[in-house]
C-alpha cells in the first residue's frame, strides 16, 4: 500500500487531505508538527509527503531542505497559503517536487500527488512512450501509431509526452498548463482544451482510436482503451 | 528665483515688516532727540536773551546807545542783535536797523521768523520805562546744526536699512524657499499615486520639518489603510476559496455519481461551471494583490521580447483558428527589456485573450512588437468593437466590463491584471482606437523616467 505523510498543522485542511487521499487508496499518517513531521520523514518509509509551508515547530521549507541535504528524495507536495509569486519559486528551489497553494480543490491535491508517484516510479530513461499502440518517439518527437507517423509542433510534443508519461492519471488544466507551457497564472477560459482539441484531432488522423478522454469538472486523461 | 516667488515667502515678508518697523523706530528716535535737544537749546537761548534784556534795562537812557554798541563791539561771533527804536518807531542803535514787523513788544522770548535770520533765532521786544523800544536776538546757528546733523542719519540710516533689510530677507527667505521647492518635488509622486513616497526632512527639526513630519505621518496612515482596504478585498477572496473549492468538490462527487442521461445531470454541470467563474474571479483578485505586493525587481531579469511574442503566438494562435480570428505577428528587432518575463508574459496573455474574446469571426488581430520612441512596444490590434473612447480609464478598473463585453465570459479583471504588471514594471498600458478596434499597447520602458 502507498504510504503518505501529511505534515499540516490546520486540522480541516489536514482532515481534507486524509479523506481525499484515503479515497484514492492510499494510507495517509497525518503529523500536525513541523518537529515530529521532520523525524518521521527521516526516521520512516514514505512514498510521498506533502507538507505544509508554514508550520509551527520547524517550517516546511526548512523541513524539505533538511531531507534533501539528507539524501532523502521521497517526493514533496508543498501547500501554501502564502500565494506571493516568489513563494513557489522558493519552494521548489529548496527541493519541494510540486506546489499547491491554499485553497485547494481536493481532486486537484490528489491528481498531483498522483503524478510526484508515477514519476517517482518510472524513470525517465526510455526514448519511446508507449500507450495502448500509440508511440511518442522522443528523440525524433514524432507520434506514430500502426503504421503512420506524424510530426508534431513542439507544444503538442509536450503536451502529449505529459499525458502519456501519466497515462492513466487525472490531470486537471492546471497541472497541464503549468508542466507544458511552465507558467503559473491562470490563462482563462478554454485555452488548454483548444490545444488539446487539436492534438486529440492529429491523433486520430493517425487512426488512433480517442485515447485522450475528458473528464467532466475535472480535466483530462490518456487511457488506453480497455 | 523669481522676485514675485520671494516675495510670497512669509520669511521675506517678516523680515520686511520687522525692518519697516525698525526703521520707524530710529526715525521717532531721531525726532525724539531733536525735540529734546530743541527744547532743551531754546530753554538756554531764551535766558541768554531775558539775561541780555535785563542788563540792558538797568542802564540810563542817555547811555544806553553807547553800552549797546560796545556789546555789539564784544560779540565777536556774531550772535547777538540789538536794536533801539525812538517813542515815534525811528532807530536809534544797535545793529538791527527796523523793528522785525512779527515782534511783539510784551518782553516775551520767541522764535525769529525773519529774513536774514537762521531759523531757531529766539528774540524779545520791550518798551522801556521811557517809552523807547528794545529789541534783543540770539542766534547761535546751533539749533539748524542740530537739525541737519539729525536729517543727515536720517537718510544714511534709512538708506542703510532699506538696503541690508532687503538683501537680508532675501537671504533667510532663499533657504525656506529652496525647501519647500524640495518638498514640492518629493510630494509629486504621492500626487502621482505612489502612497509610499515621503517629503524629506531636515536635521534642523524646524516648522517645516514639523510640518513635513505631519504630513508623511498622515501619508503612513493612508497608506496603511490604502494597504487595509487591498488586503481586506484579498482576504475575502481568499476565504471564500476555501467553502467554493468544498462546494465544488461536493458539486464535483454528486455529478460522478450520476450517469449521463440523469435529469440532474445538466445542472449539475451548469452549477460546476458557474462555480468554477467564481473561483476564477477570486483567484484573479488575489492574483492583483500578489502582483501588487511583489517585491519589485525581484523576479527580474533580460527578457528577449521577441522570443516572448513568438512564444505567445504558436500560444494563441490555435484558439485564434478555433473562433476564426486570423492571428498575425509582427516582430521588429528590438533591445532586450529588463522585466519579469513571466508577468510580462501574463499581461501580454491576457491583452491577446482579450482581443480573440471580442473580435468575432473572420476578424483580425496583429501582435506586434515594435520599436517606439523611447523602447519597444509591445502592440495587440485588433478590428472587434473596440472600446469607446469614455470606457478606456474605467476599464483598467477592477471588475469594470465595458458596454460591448456584455454577453461575453470574463470577470472584467484581465485589464486589471495587467496595469498591475505594467505598475510593477513601470511601464505604461495605453489603449487607442485602431480604426475599428482597439489598440492596445504596452509600453516597454520606465513610464516616470
Amino acid at each position: 500500500m502507498t504510504n503518505i505523510l501529511a505534515i499540516e498543522d490546520d486540522e480541516a485542511t489536514a482532515r481534507e487531505i486524509v479523506s481525499e487521499l484515503t479515497s484514492h487508496g492510499f494510507h495517509v499518517e497525518w503529523v500536525a508538527d513541523g518537529r515530529e513531521g521532520l523525524i518521521r520523514a527521516t526516521s520512516e518509509r514514505f512514498d510521498a509527503i506533502t507538507l505544509d509551508r508554514m508550520l509551527p515547530g520547524i517550517d516546511g521549507l526548512t523541513i524539505v531542505t533538511i531531507l534533501r541535504n539528507a539524501n532523502i528524495h521521497t517526493p514533496v507536495l508543498m501547500i501554501s497559503a502564502l500565494t506571493e509569486v516568489d513563494e513557489r519559486v522558493r519552494g521548489l528551489r529548496a527541493g519541494g517536487d510540486d506546489y499547491l497553494t491554499k485553497p485547494f480543490a481536493s481532486e486537484e491535491m490528489a491528481a498531483r500527488l498522483e503524478v510526484l508517484l508515477r514519476r517517482q516510479g518510472g524513470p525517465a530513461r526510455e526514448t519511446v512512450l508507449r500507450v495502448g499502440g500509440l508511440e511518442l518517439d522522443l528523440v525524433s518527437r514524432e507520434a506514430r501509431f500502426g503504421g503512420s507517423e506524424a510530426r508534431l509542433l513542439p507544444t503538442e510534443f509536450k503536451l502529449l509526452e505529459f499525458l502519456m508519461r501519466n497515462a492513466g492519471q487525472l490531470l486537471t488544466r492546471t497541472m497541464i498548463f503549468e508542466s507544458v507551457w511552465g507558467y503559473y497564472f491562470d490563462p482563462g477560459t478554454n485555452l488548454v482544451d483548444v490545444h488539446l482539441g487539436r492534438l486529440r484531432r492529429k491523433l486520430e488522423a493517425l487512426g488512433a482510436p480517442s485515447l485522450i478522454q475528458t473528464v467532466r469538472g475535472a480535466g483530462y486523461t490518456l487511457r488506453a482503451p480497455a | 528665483m523669481r522676485p514675485p516667488d520671494l516675495w510670497r515667502t512669509t520669511t521675506f515678508r517678516l523680515t520686511v515688516l520687522l525692518g519697516g518697523v525698525f526703521a520707524a523706530g530710529i526715525v521717532a528716535l531721531l525726532g525724539l532727540i531733536y525735540w529734546s535737544t530743541a527744547s532743551y537749546l531754546v530753554g538756554v537761548m531764551d535766558e541768554i536773551v531775558i539775561g541780555q534784556a535785563r542788563g540792558l534795562e538797568g542802564v540810563s537812557p542817555e547811555n544806553l546807545p553807547a553800552i549797546i554798541k560796545a556789546e555789539e563791539a564784544q560779540d565777536v561771533r556774531n550772535v547777538y542783535y540789538y536794536g533801539l527804536f525812538g517813542v515815534d518807531g525811528a532807530w536809534v542803535a544797535g545793529n538791527v536797523r527796523r523793528l522785525p514787523p512779527s515782534m511783539i513788544v510784551d518782553g516775551r522770548p520767541r522764535e525769529l521768523r525773519e529774513k536774514g535770520f537762521q531759523p531757531g533765532a529766539r528774540a524779545l521786544a520791550e518798551r522801556l520805562p521811557w517809552g523807547e523800544t528794545l529789541f534783543v536776538g540770539f542766534d547761535a546757528k546751533t539749533l539748524s546744526e542740530v537739525r541737519l546733523i539729525l536729517e543727515k542719519s536720517l537718510i544714511v540710516s534709512g538708506a542703510l536699512i532699506f538696503v541690508l533689510g532687503l538683501a537680508v530677507s532675501a537671504a533667510v527667505s532663499l533657504d525656506p524657499l529652496r525647501r519647500v521647492r524640495e518638498i514640492q518635488k518629493s510630494s509629486e509622486p504621492i500626487l502621482a499615486g505612489d502612497v509610499s513616497a515621503r517629503l524629506p526632512i531636515s536635521s534642523r527639526q524646524d516648522e517645516l520639518d514639523m510640518l513635513a513630519s505631519i504630513s508623511n505621518r498622515m501619508m503612513d496612515e493612508v497608506e496603511r489603510l490604502l494597504w487595509q482596504v487591498k488586503s481586506v478585498g484579498d482576504h475575502v477572496a481568499h476565504d471564500l476559496r476555501t467553502p467554493l473549492n468544498r462546494l465544488r468538490a461536493l458539486l464535483y462527487r454528486m455529478r460522478q455519481e450520476r450517469p449521463e442521461l440523469d435529469p440532474d445531470a445538466g445542472p449539475l454541470d451548469q452549477a460546476l461551471q458557474e462555480t468554477d467563474t467564481l473561483l476564477a474571479r477570486f483567484k484573479a483578485i488575489q492574483r492583483i494583490g500578489e502582483i501588487d505586493r511583489r517585491e519589485r525587481r525581484a523576479g527580474f531579469g533580460a527578457v528577449r521580447l521577441d522570443e516572448l511574442i513568438d512564444e505567445l503566438g504558436s500560444f494563441y494562435e490555435p484558439i485564434a483558428e478555433d473562433r476564426g480570428v486570423e492571428l498575425r505577428l509582427q516582430v521588429e528587432e528590438t533591445r532586450e527589456v529588463l522585466a519579469d518575463r513571466e508577468l510580462l508574459f501574463e499581461a501580454v496573455a491576457n491583452l491577446v485573450g482579450n482581443a480573440i474574446k471580442f473580435t468575432p469571426s473572420g476578424g483580425s488581430i496583429e501582435l506586434a512588437l515594435t520599436c517606439a520612441g523611447h523602447g519597444p512596444a509591445i502592440e495587440v490590434i485588433d478590428n472587434g468593437p473596440g472600446v469607446p473612447e469614455d470606457e478606456r480609464q474605467a476599464v483598467f478598473e477592477r471588475f469594470y466590463r465595458g458596454r460591448g463585453a456584455l454577453g461575453t465570459p470574463g470577470s472584467g479583471l484581465g485589464l486589471s491584471i495587467v496595469c498591475a504588471i505594467a505598475r510593477l514594471h513601470d511601464f505604461r498600458l495605453r489603449l487607442n482606437d485602431a480604426r475599428p478596434g482597439l489598440r492596445a499597447t504596452l509600453e516597454c520602458w520606465p513610464a516616470s523616467g
